[in-house]
């Protein structure tokens, strides 16, 4: 417990949970990935809906008169500047870590989800024999192993492509057509795009920053799933399209982002908590 | 409150610091090592080496850069003085090479997954199981596809041969015999769990041996498959037996060595467990038996159970250890040197070490 503390209270019970699911719905593993990412995504929801509101309030906040103001009036002062800040947010009742304390509870749990599904795939033997070792004893591991990771056209435990025509090869791609790589950098490119806040701010770093993500993340993932276990692309996929659908639930998305320029700024409602 | 606050997140923080170091993220080679009496070969991450072993000097690596392979199968030298080698990594390519200059001298590269298992030589045939579930047949000189026979779930362990039949374990939870002539599975055996070992035969080639990790041993008759005896351990048998006239050795996961009766399978040894779990196979002296455990070190058993000697090596052990003379090669992970070379008589340690520079 206390040489591995991730493994004793995330990981270890992440992978028996992800192996109880895939016991009782007939040893599909791919099913069992995408019941166990909504059943994280739901349990953390109210981080991310704290997490949203949060965030909406801070960003309605930069574009708030008074808040403009101070940020002209003491360029040059940043103690002055902080103090003043810190007075609206008292003022206001508006806690700046609000968005972010959420997001660090969620980092683990996202972390965690990530290697069970890796650690269950156990495509090497090293990660088998840590597998054994993961699994609560009620389990019986000897009857789930090896899992069976074969799902609709893929086996999770294997880069997905669909096979080239006959005489056709491509050297960078030697799994075939990689559909699932596209899948996940469309599903991402679009969670990204979705949900990216406006900026009224041509100098917003963060909103710069944000504007970079939309084009890496998709890169990111779609290299990551062309390389690694097609199991965790499905997690990705899942994942992906369950954010939408929270973001949309929550009216966080941003549909206008789709089309050329059509991030437009919130007119700013942040109402002065007296 | 506040206080409240910060202790959950420093916990918080604490856990998620461990997430970098956790077991999760570590590396997942696994080295394979062979000998021959002047030489060493290691399959180690990307590289094979070969090293010499009267001073441990690099005699050449394979590649010479690093590339897509990942090597985690041991090497198998071919009585026609080729060593043959299946990558883990993407490259999903069987290797011969040279084992005097580690030059390529074929390559196969038409399995569907990666090779986790040796390959076995049987006259001017190789015969090589693939973790897409088939077992290959390849022309031994050029690397020439035959046959190949889809047995289903990954195959992780070496085939063994009595002259006439294949016998290989799989993951799916079965030994398979396989009659080369007609490349058909003439019988196969519930094991009771997955196993990445191989089996051992009798001397007089009658009767198979095999552990699995349902946490038994059996023997089973080799012509027909028949269970002849089964035994429990206290854990899975990740490693593979090795018979001694009429004892069986054979150890577990969590690091207990059985002394078995080769015709009841009665444990003769009360709870022998050296300091860790055990993944290697044991390896047969003339004192008694040497074993390598998960925690780093060396241990060399007498018949009856009783530490000759052990010697703590570091990084953790799961390659079985291999004899060459009077030494004891081993291959650690994650310790200072790759390779180490003790005496089989004292422990010794050869005051070379390779590092694979």
């Amino acid at each position: 417990m206390f040489s591995d503390p991730w493994g004793f209270f995330i990981l270890n019970p992440f992978t028996n949970v992800l192996l109880l699911i895939y016991n009782h719905v007939g040893l599909n593993f791919g099913l069992a990935v995408i019941l166990f990412t909504i059943l994280i995504r739901a349990i953390t929801w109210p981080l991310t809906g704290q997490q949203l509101k949060g965030a909406k309030v801070m960003q309605e906040l930069q574009s708030d008169k008074e808040w403009l103001d101070i940020q002209k009036k003491y360029a040059k002062d940043r103690e002055k500047l902080a103090q003043e800040q810190m007075r609206i947010y008292q003022e206001r009742g508006i806690n700046p870590l609000a968005s972010c304390l959420p997001t660090l509870i969620q980092f683990p749990i996202i972390i965690g989800l990530y290697q069970s599904v890796t650690r269950a795939l156990a495509a090497t033997p090293l990660t088998l024999l840590q597998l054994a070792r993961s699994i609560y004893p009620f389990m019986n591991a000897s009857a789930i192993i090896p899992l069976n990771s074969h799902f609709l056209w893929m086996d999770l435990g294997r880069p997905e492509g669909l096979p080239f025509p006959a005489g056709l090869a491509i050297s960078f791609l030697p799994y075939g057509f990689p559909t699932l790589a596209i899948i996940v950098a469309l599903t991402t490119y679009l969670q990204t795009k979705l949900t990216l806040p406006p900026s009224s701010n041509p100098n917003d770093q963060a909103a710069a920053m944000n504007s970079m993500m939309t084009i890496y993340m998709p890169l990111f993932l779609g290299w990551l799933v062309l390389n690694y276990a097609s199991g965790l692309a499905v997690y990705f996929v899942t994942s992906n399209v369950l954010g939408i659908v929270q973001y949309g639930m929550m009216g966080r998305v941003n549909w206008r982002n789709l089309l050329p320029g059509g991030s437009k700024p919130a007119p700013s409602n942040v109402k002065k908590n007296k | 409150m506040k206080r409240l606050t910060l202790i959950s997140f420093a916990l918080l923080g604490a856990i998620l610091l461990s997430a970098c170091s956790s077991n999760a993220t570590r590396g997942t080679s696994w080295p394979g090592l062979a000998a021959d009496a002047n030489n060493a070969y290691l399959a180690n991450g990307q590289f094979i080496y070969a090293a010499r072993l009267s001073d441990g000097a690099k005699l050449w690596q394979y590649p010479d850069k690093a590339g897509s392979q990942q090597f985690f199968a041991t090497p198998l030298l071919t009585p026609d003085g080729q060593l043959v080698v299946g990558s883990a990594g993407t490259d999903q390519g069987l290797y011969s090479l040279n084992p005097a200059t580690g030059q390529e001298k074929w390559t196969f590269a038409s399995a569907k997954d990666r090779w986790i298992a040796a390959p076995l030589a049987i006259n001017d045939i190789l015969y090589a199981p693939n973790n897409d579930g088939s077992l290959y047949a390849l022309k031994l000189a050029t690397g020439q596809l035959l046959w190949s026979l889809s047995i289903g779930h990954p195959l992780w362990g070496a085939p063994v041969t009595d002259g006439k039949l294949i016998f290989l374990t799989s993951l799916d939870h079965f030994l398979y015999a396989i009659d080369p002539q007609s490349q058909k599975i003439v019988w196969k055996t519930d094991l009771g769990g997955s196993a990445a070992g191989s089996p051992v035969l009798s001397a007089d080639q009658t009767t198979l041996y095999v552990g699995s990790f349902g946490s038994k041993i059996f023997a089973i008759n080799a012509a027909d498959g028949s269970t002849l005896w089964k035994a429990n351990t206290n854990a899975w048998v990740w490693s593979d037996p090795v018979v001694n006239g009429s004892t069986i050795y054979i150890t577990d996961i969590n690091g207990q060595v059985y002394s078995l009766d080769a015709s009841s399978g009665k444990n003769s040894w009360a709870n022998i467990t050296p300091d860790g779990p055990i993944t290697g196979s044991p390896l047969l002296t003339t004192d008694g038996v040497i074993v390598t455990t998960e925690s780093g070190s060396v241990y060399s058993l007498d018949h009856n159970g009783k530490v000759l000697w052990s010697t703590a090596l570091g990084g953790k052990i799961y390659t079985a250890p291999v004899a060459s003379g009077n030494l004891v090669l081993v291959a650690p992970l994650g310790a200072q040197y790759l390779l180490y070379a003790v005496n089989e008589k004292d422990g010794s340690m050869l005051p070379w070490h390779f590092d694979g520079k």
